[in-house]
């Protein structure tokens, strides 16, 4: 499943990286990605394309939402149906 | 005169209330260090970093507040990095103040520097480089904040030396945010309210959001108000007392057999503060294979990450439990499940001669009902889970989500900090006992009333026991019959100590324990093939339960 993310972040230090680390952690992979810096409004613009496997991207939005320094998050894809875990792999 | 950041940064921490910081100096936050001799503020020294942050950890739990650890660059902030972790798993509000070379030399691999911000960045709820002494303060506020507010969790402060020995052009702020809570939605709580007044078999599953939002009292009300059997997970030991007839025990993997078939049994889990985590579903599809789901929680994306909810309470959890139904129509449901924790009742009857780890555990909480238990993680960690009596949560600190061995030690000390006059009891193994025994030197310079009973099965048992089940008995590293002799150890270390070895021998180590003033060590030996039952195989689900093997 392929998705696309625009996301309005604060201008601080660690704040980029913070984000993309945070989706790669999670399972998921950029596959696109363009950043555009506003200093007067002292925030970056990301939008990025992912690519998933089974996780879902619902989760994903609300993980990126806690940041600290993400001020917003939008999905521009369509939402999919719910996934559900089929087994569990833990050790 | 003018202060200097370092000075800033601890009048910051006095504003927050702080009394005790756990730390150990080094080179880059030395000035802290030398601002600290001018404050009320209490250090405690460690004597390993990971000592300092597991200790502030166990501090936090047990006042509800954000606690401090402080370490140096390099290797200090480094050794930190497990306790960070462990905080960052189990949701523990820590305020970690790192030390940092000068800014100018960031970025050259100067002398003990590490990019601890960096490294840390996937196991703090938020981090911070100061980069201006003026932003100390207001940093510092928030980072409090922030630890502590919705689902409290680690906030790392990362210090460059040349910044906490500036003063400020510009005149610090200290400023103060209030704590922002969110609130159910209106129609998600109606949802909940209906599943609830229409299920027939309801379970309260309760996890260590619980103690984390302060809301004991109000799931303890809703409980008994509503009837409905509780189960908790690991950290949620103890949102209902364990003696509660209404209490099923811990779910999961070495949970009760009574609280898992009453999961996998129930049309409605009505999720409290809990996580879905692997350790308590076991496999997950067929985890509470014919239930709805209702989940509270302050943190919007656990509630569906691992299981569909049906309705999802995000937020304050008083207000999601004050708003739900009682008087419900249950009554055969309350007695199928009384009638399987009746059935499926811990026995104490062990054959043999060797000391029987679980009835210990039993007697010594029927024994001291106050007691607080900081436990090590292995097999021993299971035990107290699953026999120890508790009346509330901050009573049973374990490191439940990282599984941090080395946990111990440091959880009592912290303990005992922050309940003074509190009876402490830290329960280790022999293998976990090693990875912060240094740590006894820290109860014997502050004097701590920590006792510590230790279980030796001269082996890594939870490991032994999994290559036993599951690895065709292959050992593999799990044998620690060269373990030093822990009395004399701990005798070094100007801690007294006893051995047991026989089960005639248990009472009279409880009575020692509990009545004897100062640190004392019990070295407990038992079998080294003890195993703890009952246990669901990794990868199935929760109603295939193995139980003892016959010898």
């Amino acid at each position: 499943m392929n998705h696309t993310l625009q996301m309005n972040i604060q201008k601080v230090e660690g704040a980029i990286i913070r984000l993309l680390g945070l989706i790669e952690r999670r399972g998921f992979c950029v596959t696109a990605m363009n950043a555009h810096s506003d200093d007067a409004a002292q925030q970056v613009q990301i939008t990025v394309d992912l690519h998933c496997g089974s996780r879902s991207v619902e989760t994903l939005t609300r993980q990126i939402e806690k940041l600290y320094d993400v001020r917003s998050v939008a999905c521009l894809t369509a939402s999919e149906p719910a996934v559900v875990m089929k087994e569990s792999v833990a050790c | 005169m003018s202060e200097k950041g370092a000075e800033l940064a601890v009048r910051a921490l006095e504003r927050q209330g702080v009394e005790y910081v756990f730390g150990y100096p080094g080179g880059a936050i030395m000035p802290v260090y030398d601002a600290l001799l001018n404050s009320p503020i209490k250090h405690i020294l460690a004597r390993h970093e990971q000592g300092a942050a597991l200790a502030a950890d166990a501090y936090a739990r047990v006042t509800g507040r954000p606690a401090v650890c402080i370490a140096t660059s390099g290797p200090g902030a480094t050794n930190l990095v497990t306790g960070i972790a462990n905080a960052f798993m189990d949701s523990v509000p820590l305020v970690i103040i790192t030390g940092q070379v000068p800014t100018v030399v960031m970025g050259t691999d100067a002398f003990q520097e590490v990019d601890v911000f960096g490294i840390t960045m996937p196991i703090v709820k938020h981090s911070f480089i100061v980069r201006r002494a003026e932003d100390i303060p207001g940093t510092i506020a928030r980072a409090f904040q922030i630890a502590a507010e919705g689902r409290p969790g680690p906030v790392l402060v990362d210090l460059p030396k040349d910044i906490s020995n500036a003063v400020p052009d510009a005149a610090p702020i200290f400023e103060m945010q209030r704590d922002r809570r969110d609130s159910p939605d209106p129609e998600q709580l109606a949802a909940a309210r209906a599943l609830i007044a229409n299920a027939k078999r309801p379970v309260l599953y309760g996890g260590g959001g619980i103690p984390m939002a302060g809301a004991v009292d109000a799931f303890r009300a809703y409980a008994r108000a509503s009837g409905i059997p509780v189960v908790t997970t690991l950290k949620g030991i103890g949102s209902v007392p364990t003696r509660d007839e209404n209490f099923l025990g811990m779910l999961g993997m070495h949970g009760n057999r009574a609280a898992n078939l009453a999961i996998q049994e129930s049309d409605l889990l009505i999720c409290v503060g809990a996580r879905f985590d692997d350790r308590a579903t076991g496999r997950l599809d067929g985890f509470a294979p014919k239930a709805r789901v209702v989940h509270m929680d302050a943190d919007a994306s656990e509630i569906g990450k691992l299981r569909h909810a049906d309705a999802g309470l995000l937020g304050d959890l008083f207000e999601s439990l004050a708003a739900m139904p009682t008087g419900l129509d249950i009554a055969p449901w309350q007695e199928w499940c009384a009638a399987r924790k009746a059935e499926h009742a811990w026995r104490y009857d062990a054959p043999g001669d060797y000391i029987y780890v679980p009835h210990m555990l039993r007697r010594l909480t029927e024994s001291a009902p106050d007691l607080t238990i900081a436990c090590d993680v292995g097999q021993h960690q299971m035990w107290v889970a699953q026999h120890c009596h508790f009346d509330r949560p901050e009573q049973h600190l374990t490191s439940a989500g990282l599984g941090t061995m080395g946990y111990g030690i440091p959880a009592g000390i912290g303990a005992c900090l922050a309940r003074p006059g509190a009876r402490v009891v830290t329960v280790s193994g022999d293998g976990s006992v090693m990875m912060n025994i240094q740590e006894l030197a820290t109860i014997r310079r502050y004097g701590l009333d920590l006792k510590i009973l230790l279980v030796d099965n001269s082996s890594l048992g939870m490991v032994r026991q999994w290559q036993e089940l599951f690895h065709q008995e292959r050992y593999s590293e799990v044998d620690l019959s060269d373990n030093p002799d822990f009395v004399e150890v701990a005798r070094s270390f100007g801690i007294p100590g006893f051995r047991i070895t026989r089960r005639d021998e248990v009472e009279d180590a409880i009575h020692r324990l509990l009545h004897t003033e100062g640190p004392l060590l019990a070295h407990v030996c038992i079998d080294p093939k003890s195993n703890v039952w009952p246990l669901v195989p990794p990868g199935q689900s929760n109603d295939v339960m193995m139980e003892e093997l016959s010898a």
